[in-house]
């Protein structure tokens, strides 16, 4: 006898993280070593016992431009406020439709549970919400029986967090990993890539260790040392090294001569040429790094910059580029100040020493008077 | 340095210490403390004081990098071209082996206060 076992995948509004920690998209939805956990998470689904999956997405965990429906499950948008109303109509809805069994998996975390050994922990014991447990910590993850829409309901009306009592729980010791911030996101690339996963990076070795997609550009002269991954149209120009569990995911570029060690260059971000980047995660203006437990903003687009996903954008900027070359190479060759202009000064006397107007300031308790303070800055 | 250093505040910055560049032997220590943006234009200009300041026998010191300025100072590989220190204090202590010796002594009367001894 077959049971309709149907899936919900909820990415719920970021969790409260102190402030700018959270990454400024859903790392559910952002791409680790060529697909995201929400891809993963689905084609898991798919090939264990989950006939049809619906994702339903906060509206504001993503801008608009990343929009793309995965290809094997139902996508929907919901706005943060009405999110879990929205979920536990999804809920309903396929309850309606014949669902026997839902599965509800919150992508705050990406486990790999035997969904198959759910699903029979939960028939056996005639349960009516199991919930999957680690260690001593328990998941966000749920099988909810179709007829217990009021157990359903006070589920997601807490948010996940409360239960009316029913519940029992199905020991998962497999792999798990939160996905809240950079630093979840970056670990979970290196347990994929250093194959601690079942989950495998996505598209083919080229050779052992180095996973490349479709398209993907590495110059003649640039290193990728194993193991690393390549995203699909990505660029590695010649000259750069990408090592230590480097993950460059699609349409990304990084350019000659760049070091990216132990890094995550998210999808459409370009990083310079001549850097050195380590132990971060770049991308959508700012890059993440986890030594220093730092965000920095980049608003140079000669170290960082953010290219439209939009192909029409980037066929607009290639040929605004190229028509506008000329021009620019003229007017900087004319007016340019690209280099700091150095001082021509007429040969004068010795000036002062600093030490000597310094005394007439006010004493400073960090300073000696004889030393010069050339500008204060304040809050700006 | 102002909290934000691009283009346009990094010339702004380097025609306020141009006079303290081109005298002789300067000895520099600038405050990123405040630094809260940090880009190429502004590394440049760090750059270009340290390489002036070195050309006069005098050095350029960092002092007090915020979290932002180190991570920019690292990505483009420029901190290992500076002496960093953590405090503005530290690096200024640091060029007091060359103070000349009427400025050494001022220093460490200071520190150590004579004491008065009986008469």
């Amino acid at each position: 006898m077959t049971t309709d076992i149907r899936a919900l995948l909820l990415v719920p509004p970021a969790a409260e993280l102190p402030e700018g920690k959270a990454l400024p998209i859903s790392p559910a939805l952002l791409d680790v070593a060529g697909a995201t956990p929400l891809q993963r998470m689905a084609e898991r689904l798919t090939r264990q016992s989950a006939n049809a999956a619906i994702a339903l997405v906060s509206a504001n965990a993503l801008p608009q431009s990343c929009v793309v429906a995965p290809e094997n499950l139902e996508y929907r948008l919901a706005s943060p406020r009405q999110f879990w109303r929205a979920a536990e109509d999804v809920f309903n809805e396929m309850v309606e439709a014949g669902a026997e069994q839902v599965l509800v998996i919150s992508l705050r975390q990406y486990a790999e549970v035997d969904i198959d050994g759910l699903v029979r922990f939960h028939l056996e014991r005639k349960g009516q919400v199991t919930q999957v447990s680690h260690g001593a910590d328990v998941l966000d993850i749920f099988c909810v029986s179709g007829s217990r829409r009021n157990d359903a309901a006070v589920l997601f009306r807490s948010h996940l967090a409360e239960d009316r009592g029913h519940c029992q729980f199905f020991h998962h010791d497999g792999y798990v990993r939160p996905l809240a911030t950079a630093r979840d996101l970056r670990q979970f690339a290196i347990d994929i890539l250093t194959l601690k996963t079942e989950t495998q990076p996505a598209f083919e070795q080229i050779r052992p260790g180095v996973w490349a997609g479709p398209d993907a550009l590495i110059e003649k002269g640039a290193r990728v040392l194993a193991p690393a991954f390549i995203g699909a149209f990505a660029k590695v120009r010649a000259g750069a090294v990408i090592t230590r569990c480097s993950a460059i995911e699609h349409h990304a570029e990084i350019d000659c001569g760049t070091v990216v060690e132990n890094s995550t260059v998210l999808p459409y971000s370009c990083v310079g040429a001549g850097l050195d980047l380590a132990h971060s995660v770049v991308g959508t203006g700012r890059i993440d790094n986890l030594r220093r437990n730092v965000i920095a903003e980049i608003a140079d687009p000669k170290l960082i910059h953010y290219v439209s996903p939009a192909s029409f954008g980037r066929l607009r900027r290639s040929a605004f580029d190229f028509v506008t070359y000329l021009p620019r190479q003229a007017w900087r060759g004319l007016f340019g100040t690209s280099q700091p202009q150095p001082v021509r000064q007429e040969p004068q006397p010795r000036p002062a020493s600093p030490a000597g107007p310094a005394r007439e300031m006010e004493p400073s308790a960090e300073f000696p008077a004889n030393l010069a303070v050339v500008r204060r800055y304040g809050h700006q | 340095m102002p909290a934000r250093v691009d283009a346009r505040t990094a010339r702004e910055f380097l025609r306020d210490v141009q006079p303290f560049l081109t005298i002789d032997r300067p000895q520099l220590v600038f405050d990123l403390s405040q630094v809260v943006r940090l880009d190429a234009a502004g590394v440049e200009m760090l750059l270009h004081c340290m390489s002036q300041a070195h050309r006069r026998d005098g050095d350029l010191k960092l002092a007090s990098l915020s979290p932002q300025s180190a991570v920019v100072l690292e990505l483009t590989r420029t901190e290992r071209l500076f002496e960093i220190y953590d405090s503005c204090t530290d690096a200024i202590r640091s060029f007091s082996g060359f103070l000349p010796n009427a400025m050494r002594l001022q220093l460490l009367d200071r520190r150590h206060p004579p004491t008065a001894t009986a008469a």
